[in-house]
């Protein structure tokens, strides 16, 4: 029994890391209708901002976080002002190979900047851990856990009940309905993409010190945190951490009880099923209802 | 604030003036040219970074190629290639070069892609018309070069791992590391006679070299009666083995063996001391390369042990003073697996192409098939028929406390 929870603790805790990186996902997507395939790579220069700060400065935990979330903050308003505005009026697919195309770039660049190595940003709880009832729990892993509810609840709250996230669900139903009702798109998109860098540079944080900063990182998270997104429902909070929990304890559980060698498979099939059968995920919105 | 009528946040009018809620940068309104423009600089500067530069040769110089990954997940090992044989090429030249000449090495990029690798292969092979080339450290980028090489006629070296290279029986091809499977039997040895494994588990990449060395290491199990506990596999790109560990555990693992690269063997390294895996733990030589131990505690590597190709004997002056110079000028340590072979290997080249010229590639295919007992920084170097450079790997171990590699014990090939 114990053998099992502690499967489905690990399972959760990996589901939260893919969780974080789907949240990003749904808040573009919510506001512009735009799937962003430089997600995974937002996460990598989280990661990488972290160690410039926490391991090559030699700041402290909490200025180091603080500054790679300004720097996350900037790279969100750059990136917007820079790949997403001029391309906005594009069908959405021409602004989806930017996002490829930019992720490429970011890849590239982050490669000349920080080289081809791994690192290994510490971690304020590293050390810590806890043995209850023979399941064994780090410190780092509750609070990627904990912090992942929090943004949830705080995302979840910020689109659904305030009037800016009402003008981000909005813009992305109908943009010319919206811009009728004198809600500036521009804005609405500008906060959508400094969200998603924000909640990516948080996730690059968190993951740094668990999985190490790596260039090539961004893509097999991105990944499973796109099927998680299509199991919970594209365009749904909750659903984007329902799918990142689901998929998490599919492969823990797929590679316990079934086969390592199959366990992305699993995954993958598990999202094709969804699209055949409930294309709107668990709990997200069906596409046709979207304007 | 001005606003034009086009302008899609337009709210009203106060007096003659159009107003809008609208943030100040939205007047910056950059035009899709200059975009596009900014696009194709940035393109142009990175792949202006990862040129190769200029090509042709002139009279007073002898190029080489070398195709290896510069770019994508492989760079890491593709660096230690890279900046090994540029090392090599300082010193041949700061000590008159080769036959009076000059050497130099135009490198191009193999990417993570086996076309890529051809390709590159290609086109330094027609840009340049090398007496010799080198080739990256993937056998897979290897097996899939080695018609081209047969066909340019050229030597190559090489340093992937894998028997399916040699079983090609391409008679231009050297290799400069032991073979894969003289690592994984070492690894089940050790783990049989060293650790005494009654159930030992096997955790690999699952990919062509992860594949062949758990089936070699299953093999040499067998034949010593040792029934394994369970394998497990994890894709190239995973980040998270730990149910992988925990299964292998669960089946009754007494020992674990890692068949890895460099960044996921730290990866497991670190997760089996996060779960509490309390088991002697043998990897291949990825794991403890220095980019892998950079990434890992002295608390982690406890009860932890590495098959390596070789341990660098920094007692020996020559193998200090390059070490130390290489550490010096890439700010990264020497790599025994896929810096200090490539080293070697440029000084056995120039030694045949000072014998033999650079006009007779056949001839130089024979010299270096006949180098015996070459000493190294990282070998000894002895070519047998099939193109096998080197015939021993070494187990190590961190010393207590620290990250100091120690030896404790070596494995030769059988003849």
């Amino acid at each position: 029994m114990a053998q099992l929870v502690q499967t489905m603790v690990n399972g959760i805790s990996l589901g939260c890391v893919y969780a974080l990186v789907a949240l990003a996902f749904v808040i573009v997507y919510e506001a512009t209708g735009v799937v962003n395939f430089a997600t995974g790579q937002f996460v990598m220069v989280g990661a990488f901002l972290a160690v410039s700060t926490i391991v090559q400065a030699d700041m402290a935990f909490s200025t180091g976080y603080f500054v790679t979330l300004l720097g996350m903050l900037m790279f969100g308003l750059l990136f917007n002002m820079l790949i997403y505005r001029p391309l906005r009026k594009q069908p959405v697919i021409n602004i989806i190979i930017g996002t490829l195309f930019v992720s490429v770039i970011l890849q590239n660049s982050a490669l000349l900047i920080w080289g081809s190595g791994a690192v290994r940003p510490p971690s304020p709880l590293s050390g810590q851990e806890f043995i209850i009832a023979g399941v064994n729990f780090t410190a780092h892993s509750i609070l990627v856990i904990g912090v992942t509810v929090l943004l949830m609840a705080g995302l979840y709250l910020f689109l659904y009940r305030s009037s800016l996230g009402g003008q981000m669900r909005a813009v992305a139903q109908d943009p010319e309905a919206a811009r009728l009702m004198g809600i500036s798109a521009s804005r609405v998109f500008m906060l959508a993409w400094t969200i998603a860098a924000l909640l990516t540079g948080v996730a690059g944080i968190l993951l740094g010190p668990v999985w190490f900063a790596d260039v090539n990182m961004g893509d097999p998270l991105a990944l499973k945190a796109f099927a998680a997104t299509i199991i919970g429902g594209f365009g749904s909070v909750p659903g984007a951490v329902l799918g990142g929990v689901f998929v998490g304890l599919a492969e823990a559980l797929g590679i316990s009880y079934i086969s390592s060698a199959y366990k992305d498979a699993l995954i993958f099939m598990l999202m094709i099923l969804f699209l055949l059968f409930r294309p709107q995920g668990i709990l997200g919105e069906k596409i046709r209802e979207r304007a | 604030m001005k606003v034009p009528s086009e302008c899609p946040e337009f709210v009203g009018k106060k007096g003659e003036e159009t107003v809008s809620r609208y943030w100040p940068w939205e007047e910056i309104h950059l035009t899709r040219w200059f975009t596009i423009s900014g696009v194709f600089a940035v393109t142009f500067l990175l792949l202006s970074a990862c040129g190769s530069g200029g090509q042709g040769a002139s009279e007073d110089e002898i190029v080489i190629g070398a195709t290896v990954p510069m770019t994508g997940p492989l760079t890491l090992s593709g660096d230690q290639n890279r900046y090994a044989l540029q090392l090599a090429q300082e010193d041949i030249n700061a000590n008159g070069g080769i036959d009076g000449k000059n050497l130099r090495i135009v490198f191009e990029d193999t990417q993570d892609s086996n076309s890529a690798a051809v390709n590159a292969f290609n086109k330094l092979y027609l840009d340049l018309e090398p007496p010799f080339m080198f080739l990256s450290s993937y056998s897979t980028q290897n097996v899939a070069t080695s018609p081209e090489v047969a066909q340019a006629e050229i030597p190559v070296m090489y340093a992937g791992g894998s028997l399916a290279v040699t079983e090609l029986d391409n008679p231009w091809m050297f290799r400069i590391r032991p073979n894969d499977a003289l690592s994984a039997e070492a690894m089940a040895v050790f783990a049989v006679e060293d650790l005494n494994a009654e159930h030992p588990g096997i955790l690999y990449i699952q990919n062509e070299f992860g594949q062949n060395a758990a089936n070699v290491t299953k093999e040499v199990f067998k034949q010593k009666g040792v029934e394994i506990a369970g394998m497990e596999s994890y894709g190239a790109e995973d980040k998270d083995m730990s149910a992988q560990i925990r299964s292998l555990r669960n089946q009754g693992a007494d020992v674990l063996l890692g068949i890895v690269y460099p960044t996921d063997g730290a990866l497991i390294t670190k997760q089996i001391k996060d779960l509490n895996v309390d088991l002697p733990y043998v990897m291949s030589s990825g794991g403890f390369v220095p980019a892998a131990l950079e990434l890992v505690t002295p608390e982690e590597l406890e009860n932890t042990y590495g098959v390596l190709d070789t341990l660098l004997d920094t007692s020996r002056s020559e193998v200090a003073d390059v070490s130390k110079r290489f550490e010096k000028r890439f700010d990264t340590a020497l790599d025994p697996s896929y810096g200090a072979p490539y080293y070697d290997a440029m000084m056995i080249v120039a030694k045949g192409l000072e014998e033999v010229g650079t006009d007779d590639p056949e001839a130089l295919r024979d010299y270096i098939a006949n180098v015996q007992n070459y000493q190294g920084i990282a070998h000894v170097y002895t070519f047998d028929k099939n193109g096998e450079g080197v015939h021993a790997v070494t187990v190590v171990k961190a010393k207590p406390g620290t990250k100091e590699l120690e030896s404790v014990r070596t494995f030769l090939q059988p003849e």
